[in-house]
């Protein structure tokens, strides 16, 4: 008791939650906008290298890429806390959420699930853009055509954990109503799906003509 | 629809009689018209077993008591009729609450701890006077109370909700919602720090993970989602504004 006691009553819950919703939504904004810049070599192989050669010039990526791994780690750390941990607590969950048969929970069991992915799958993509340096229209397309399939789960664990989680977000503080907030987040999913999967056709075309 | 024949499944488990472990127990039943969950118990339970147990008190969805998990949704019995299920109804209790027997839970003491816990009264110095003109309230503040005050405990938000589930200390939408209700009235005295303190935390409302399974399951279809809601944005805007006050430091 005398930790609990002299734990308790402060702000610490509250800074959580923030830390949560912030590096969540500045996470998913992260995803969308990278999605759409990927998504230049839909335009063509120019325009993608002509935008990753100016995103170096001006050190964003430099400064970009480790700001948004810093924001990802804390975000694994303080969004998973929700997580649970104990194996009963784990079994309780899975047996809830098969008896309630409701669509929110498992959309966020499967969110708990997808988070992990990226965080394993996140590190093995950032390691190998940063090993194969710089970002270059040839680059990506060789890298896409070799795991294609590896570039392919992550796409959609990427999209689904973030289209939810800021659904998710939109429902916990309540700014708008639910409803329309879970139509606006998966159309926004479907367009960075459909953008993603169109940038991943045109790259492997092009790492297949090298 | 006419003339089925409804096979009821049912949690049977005495917890005074540990020796004998729960087991689902089949009764098979003939649907009469406007049947509810809450007139086939009846039914079971005077023709075939009386030793089922379950609660009721008022069969009309204001009392709360007769809350259980039909067919993998925490509903209540009186209200939900027969016909809008299959053939093959399943019943469990409340999960969360105290188990009494079969099918019947004790809520109130769960209820009553959390009276206690956000002290669930007005709060007030003014005593008060018969005497005296009532304090007028408009009527727009009268009819969010009322809205929150619709809560009739029945425990299905505590039931459908994952964290309410694994935390024992979590204060669920029941919980919250009451809070909700007396931040609203202006006639608690009450400062934003001393509600802080109940609910500023994750017991409160910020161990809520947004599942929503208490707004979609509520049987009184009350507004939790955007009561969560106001609680947690009125608790974070009061958390960013004001000074923890200094504590004990242990080394």
């Amino acid at each position: 008791m005398l930790q609990k006691t002299l734990t308790k009553s402060n702000k610490t819950d509250l800074y959580l939650d923030l830390v949560e919703l912030t590096s969540g939504l500045l996470l998913a904004g992260f995803l969308w906008t990278h999605m759409l810049f990927v998504a230049t070599i839909l335009i063509s192989q120019e325009t993608f290298n002509r935008l990753s050669e100016f995103l170096d010039t001006y050190y964003l990526s430099y400064i970009g890429i480790p700001f948004v791994l810093v924001i990802a780690l804390f975000h694994f750390v303080i969004a998973g806390r929700r997580i649970p941990t104990r194996i009963q607590e784990q079994k309780i969950v899975w047996q809830h959420a098969k008896m309630l048969r409701h669509t929110d929970t498992w959309t966020w069991v499967f969110q708990a699930i997808t988070g992990m992915a990226i965080l394993v799958l996140a590190s093995i993509h950032v390691w190998m853009v940063v090993t194969g340096w710089p970002i270059r229209a040839m680059n990506s397309a060789e890298r896409m055509e070799s795991f294609w399939w590896f570039y392919l789960i992550l796409l959609i664990v990427g999209e689904y954990h973030a289209g939810f989680g800021v659904y998710r977000q939109f429902v916990k503080w309540g700014w708008f109503p639910r409803k329309p907030i879970g139509y606006v987040t998966k159309v926004i999913t479907a367009i960075m799906l459909a953008l993603g999967l169109a940038a991943m056709v045109v790259l492997v075309q092009i790492g297949g003509a090298i | 629809m006419a003339d089925r024949e409804l096979t009821f499944e049912i949690f049977r488990y005495n917890p005074q009689k540990p020796e004998i472990k729960p087991y689902m127990q089949t009764y098979k039943l003939k649907e009469t018209p406007g049947m509810t969950i809450f007139v086939a118990l009846n039914q079971i339970r005077e023709e075939q077993d009386p030793s089922l147990m379950f609660d009721f008190v008022c069969r009309a969805a204001i009392c709360g008591s007769c809350a259980m998990i039909i067919n993998g949704r925490p509903k209540l019995a009186c209200k939900t009729l027969t016909n809008t299920l299959p053939s093959k109804i399943k019943l469990f209790p409340l999960p969360v609450f105290k188990l009494i027997g079969d099918l019947s839970v004790d809520t109130g003491t769960w209820f009553r701890h959390l009276s206690l816990k956000t002290e669930a009264w007005v709060h007030t110095s003014k005593t008060f006077d018969p005497k005296a003109q009532e304090e007028r309230m408009d009527n727009e503040t009268a009819l969010r109370i009322y809205e929150a005050e619709r809560c009739i405990e029945c425990g299905c938000c505590i039931a459908g909700c994952a964290t309410a589930n694994i935390r024992d200390e979590f204060l669920g939408a029941a919980g919250i919602n009451r809070v909700a209700r007396f931040m609203i009235d202006p006639r608690d005295e009450r400062t934003p720090a001393e509600y802080f303190e109940v609910v500023g935390c994750e017991e409160g409302a910020f161990g809520c993970m947004g599942l929503m399974a208490c707004d979609d399951n509520c049987p009184m279809e009350l507004p939790l989602q955007m009561q969560l809601a106001y609680v947690r944005r009125k608790m974070a805007a009061y958390g960013l504004g004001y000074k923890a006050t200094q504590g004990v430091k242990l080394a």
